[in-house]
C-alpha cells in the first residue's frame, strides 16, 4: 500500500475551462511527487515538490495565480509539517516569494521558529538568499479580473471565492512509513491586508503525525480554523474511523455547526487515502501501487496506469 | 447556573524576585474578571477584562512589560474565542498596542476574518481607532534583553534555561452556561522578527467550545504548537475525562513527544476546573463560588474568600 500521495487543488466551484485545467495540474504534480516516493525519497520532499508545481502553475490560488486582497496585492501562506517529529513550519501574509512552502519548510529546517509572519518572514528569505520576485510576477490577469469585479459595492466575496478556492495541498506516506503534509494559498480573494487564514495554523490548514495519519484541507479558512479541521480528521481515525468516515464527519460537523464548506486529502499510516468534499467540486488526485486516482464531482475516482 | 474563572501569568521559572508581583497580578486579575460575571457579564467579557488587566501589569510578558524580539522591538500577539459560536478573533506580531486582547475581539466582531497579521493589524486598529501607545517596554526588559544579547543561545535554549517567558490568558463559565477562553502574550525573548508563537493560533493558545470547555495555554510556544495542546485537551474532556486529567496527560504527552513544557488553565461546561503546569511554577488564580483559589508552586493551593 506504500508509498502513497493525495494531492488537491482546492474545493469550489469552477467554470469547465477552469476546472479542466484544475485537473490537468493535479494529476501532473501528484505523478511527479509519486515519483520521487518510489525512488525512495521522503514524504516530506515529495509533498513540498508536488506543491512547488501546483504553486508555479497559475491556474491554482497558489504562488503564482495568487488570489489579491483587497489591496490588489498578493499576501500568501504556507504549512508544513513532519509526521515523523511533529517538526512544522509555516510562513503567513508573506509577499515577494514565488514557492511559499519551500520557505516554510526553510522555517522549520533553520529556526527554532514556527511560524515566521510578513515583514519578518521576507527578511528571513532574503537572510536564506531565496530570490525575491516582483510582486506582479504572482499576479494574473484572471486573479485581477476578479479582484476588480469584488471591489463593487454588492459583490460577495466569500459566495464569489466558492466560485474558485484553489489552495493547494499534499499529504503522503512514503516506503518507511513517514507521514507528511504541505499546504499553500494566496488567501481568500479581496481579503483585508494581513488576513490570515487556515492554512498556516497547525492542526487547522494541515497536521501530519506518523502515529495516525496526514491532512490537508482547502475551504473556507475561518470555518476551518473555528473547528480545527485537520486535528479533528486525525482525532476521529485515533477513535477508530476510517479516513474516509473522518473527514465525512468532521466535514459535516463543520457544514453544520458553523456554516462552512471545503475539503480535505488524507492518508493514514497504512497507506489508505480520502479525497473529500463538501463543496460542489474538488479537483484532487491520488498515485499508489503505479495507479493514478482523480476526480473532480462527488463519487468520480478515474483510474488510470502510472507507468514508470 | 454557577459561575467560574481562572486566569495565568504565564508558565516558566518565575524568579523569587516576581513572584509576589506575579500572584498579586493574577489575583487582582482573576478578582476583575469574576466582578463582570457577577454582574451578569459574558463569560466573553469577563475573560477580556481578566487579560486586560494582566496585559496592563508591567509584571507579566504581554502588552505593559512585554520581551523584546531580535531587534529590541515589542511584536504581540493574542487570542479570544467565545465558545457558543466557535466566533474566534486573533492577532499576530502587532506593535503599539496596550491591549491586545481588545483588538483581537475586534477583528472577531468587526471583519469577516479571524487573523489579521503585522502592519494589517496595525492599520485595522488605526481604522477603528484604537490608540497607538509607545511606552510598552520597561527598563527591567530592556536591562534583560542587552543581558541577553550579550551571551546569546537559542530560543529553546532559553526556554529550558527558564528565562523570561509569561503569556496571560484567562477562561470563564457565566450563569447562562457558555465558555470563552483569551491568551496574549509578548512571546520569547530575541525571538526571530515576526515570530508567531502558539498564542494567537485556534486550537494551540487557546479554544472555547460550549459543548466541551475552554483552555487557555503557556509555555513552550513551538511545543504547544506541535501537539495543538489547547484542542487536545478538550479532545480528552469529550471522551470523559475531568479537566485535571485531560490538562495532565496533555502536558506529560507534549513533554514526552516533542520534550516542551507548559501550562494550561480550563474550565468545563459544569464549571469544574483545572491549572495545571509541567514547569517550575505558573502564577494562576480561580473563583469559584465564594471562594478565591490561587498558586505558583507544583501542588499549591491556596484559599482566601473573595
Amino acid at each position: 500500500m506504500l508509498p502513497v500521495i493525495v494531492v488537491h487543488g482546492g474545493a469550489g466551484h469552477v467554470p469547465k475551462d477552469r476546472s479542466d485545467v484544475s485537473c490537468v495540474g493535479v494529476r501532473d504534480a501528484v505523478r511527479a511527487g509519486y515519483a520521487i516516493l518510489q525512488a525512495g525519497g521522503s514524504a516530506m520532499d515529495a509533498v513540498v515538490e508536488t506543491v512547488t508545481l501546483l504553486e508555479n502553475n497559475p491556474a491554482y490560488n497558489a504562488g503564482r495565480g495568487s488570489a489579491l486582497n483587497v489591496k490588489g496585492e498578493v499576501e500568501m501562506d504556507a504549512l508544513v509539517m513532519d509526521g515523523r517529529t511533529l517538526a512544522s513550519g509555516s510562513v503567513s501574509a508573506v509577499r515577494g516569494v514565488a514557492n511559499p512552502i519551500q520557505l516554510a519548510r526553510l522555517v522549520m529546517e533553520k529556526t527554532n521558529h514556527l511560524c515566521l509572519t510578513a515583514e519578518g518572514a521576507s527578511k528571513f528569505a532574503r537572510a536564506m538568499g531565496v530570490p525575491e520576485v516582483p510582486a506582479e510576477s504572482l499576479i494574473t490577469d484572471y486573479a485581477r479580473m476578479r479582484w476588480k469585479k469584488n471591489l463593487l459595492p454588492d459583490a460577495n466575496p466569500v459566495e464569489c471565492q466558492m466560485g474558485k478556492m484553489g489552495t493547494v495541498g499534499a499529504v503522503a506516506v512514503d516506503k518507511e512509513g513517514n507521514t507528511a503534509c504541505a499546504t499553500s494559498t494566496g488567501g481568500m480573494l479581496n481579503q483585508m491586508e494581513g488576513r490570515v487564514g487556515d492554512t498556516p495554523c497547525v492542526g487547522c490548514g494541515g497536521y501530519a503525525d506518523n502515529l495516525i495519519g496526514a491532512v490537508s484541507p482547502t475551504g473556507h479558512g475561518e470555518a476551518i480554523m473555528k473547528v480545527t479541521l485537520s486535528r479533528l480528521i486525525l482525532f476521529h481515525m485515533e477513535q477508530g474511523q476510517s479516513p474516509q468516515e473522518a473527514s465525512d464527519l468532521a466535514l459535516a460537523y463543520m457544514k453544520e455547526r458553523v456554516n462552512g464548506l471545503g475539503g480535505v486529502v488524507v492518508v493514514d499510516t497504512k497507506g489508505t487515502w480520502a479525497a473529500r468534499f463538501s463543496s460542489l467540486q474538488m479537483a484532487w488526485a491520488a498515485a499508489q501501487q503505479d495507479q493514478l486516482h482523480y476526480g473532480l464531482y462527488h463519487g468520480e475516482d478515474f483510474i488510470e496506469p502510472i507507468c514508470v | 447556573m454557577k459561575t467560574a474563572i481562572v486566569v495565568h501569568g504565564g508558565a516558566w521559572a518565575i524568579p523569587d524576585a516576581l513572584a509576589e508581583a506575579s500572584v498579586a497580578g493574577v489575583k487582582s486579575a482573576v478578582r476583575t474578571g469574576h466582578a463582570v460575571l457577577e454582574n451578569g457579564g459574558s463569560a466573553l467579557d469577563a475573560v477580556e477584562k481578566a487579560v486586560r488587566c494582566l496585559e496592563d501589569d508591567p509584571v507579566f510578558d504581554a502588552g505593559h512589560g512585554a520581551v523584546l524580539n531580535t531587534d529590541g522591538e515589542v511584536e504581540l500577539d493574542s487570542i479570544i474565542m467565545d465558545g457558543k459560536t466557535l466566533a474566534t478573533g486573533a492577532i499576530s506580531s502587532v506593535r503599539n498596542i496596550a491591549n491586545p486582547v481588545s483588538l483581537a475581539r475586534a477583528v472577531m466582531e468587526k471583519t469577516d476574518h479571524v487573523m489579521l497579521t503585522d502592519r494589517g493589524a496595525n492599520m485595522f486598529a488605526e481604522r477603528i481607532g484604537f490608540p497607538s501607545v509607545h511606552d510598552l517596554v520597561t527598563e527591567r526588559e530592556r536591562e534583560e534583553w542587552e543581558n541577553y544579547k550579550k551571551f546569546s543561545v537559542g530560543v529553546k535554549e532559553l526556554f529550558n534555561l527558564q528565562c523570561a517567558h509569561d503569556t496571560v490568558g484567562a477562561v470563564a463559565l457565566d450563569s447562562l452556561g457558555n465558555v470563552a477562553c483569551a491568551t496574549s502574550t509578548g512571546g520569547i525573548r530575541n525571538k526571530m522578527v515576526g515570530r508567531v508563537g502558539d498564542s494567537p493560533v485556534i486550537g494551540s493558545g487557546g479554544y472555547a467550545d460550549n459543548r466541551s470547555g475552554a483552555v487557555s495555554c503557556t509555555g513552550h510556544g513551538e511545543s504547544i504548537l506541535k501537539v495543538t495542546l489547547a484542542r487536545l485537551i478538550l479532545f480528552h474532556m469529550e471522551q470523559g475525562k475531568s479537566a485535571t486529567v485531560a490538562a495532565d496527560s496533555s502536558l506529560q504527552y507534549m513533554r514526552e513527544r516533542v520534550q516542551g513544557g507548559g501550562g494550561a488553565i480550563v474550565v468545563s461546561p459544569t464549571g469544574e476546573w483545572a491549572a495545571r503546569f509541567t514547569t517550575p511554577r505558573m502564577a494562576w488564580a480561580s473563583i469559584n463560588g465564594d471562594i478565591l483559589f490561587y498558586g505558583l508552586n507544583p501542588g499549591e493551593e491556596f484559599t482566601e474568600t473573595k
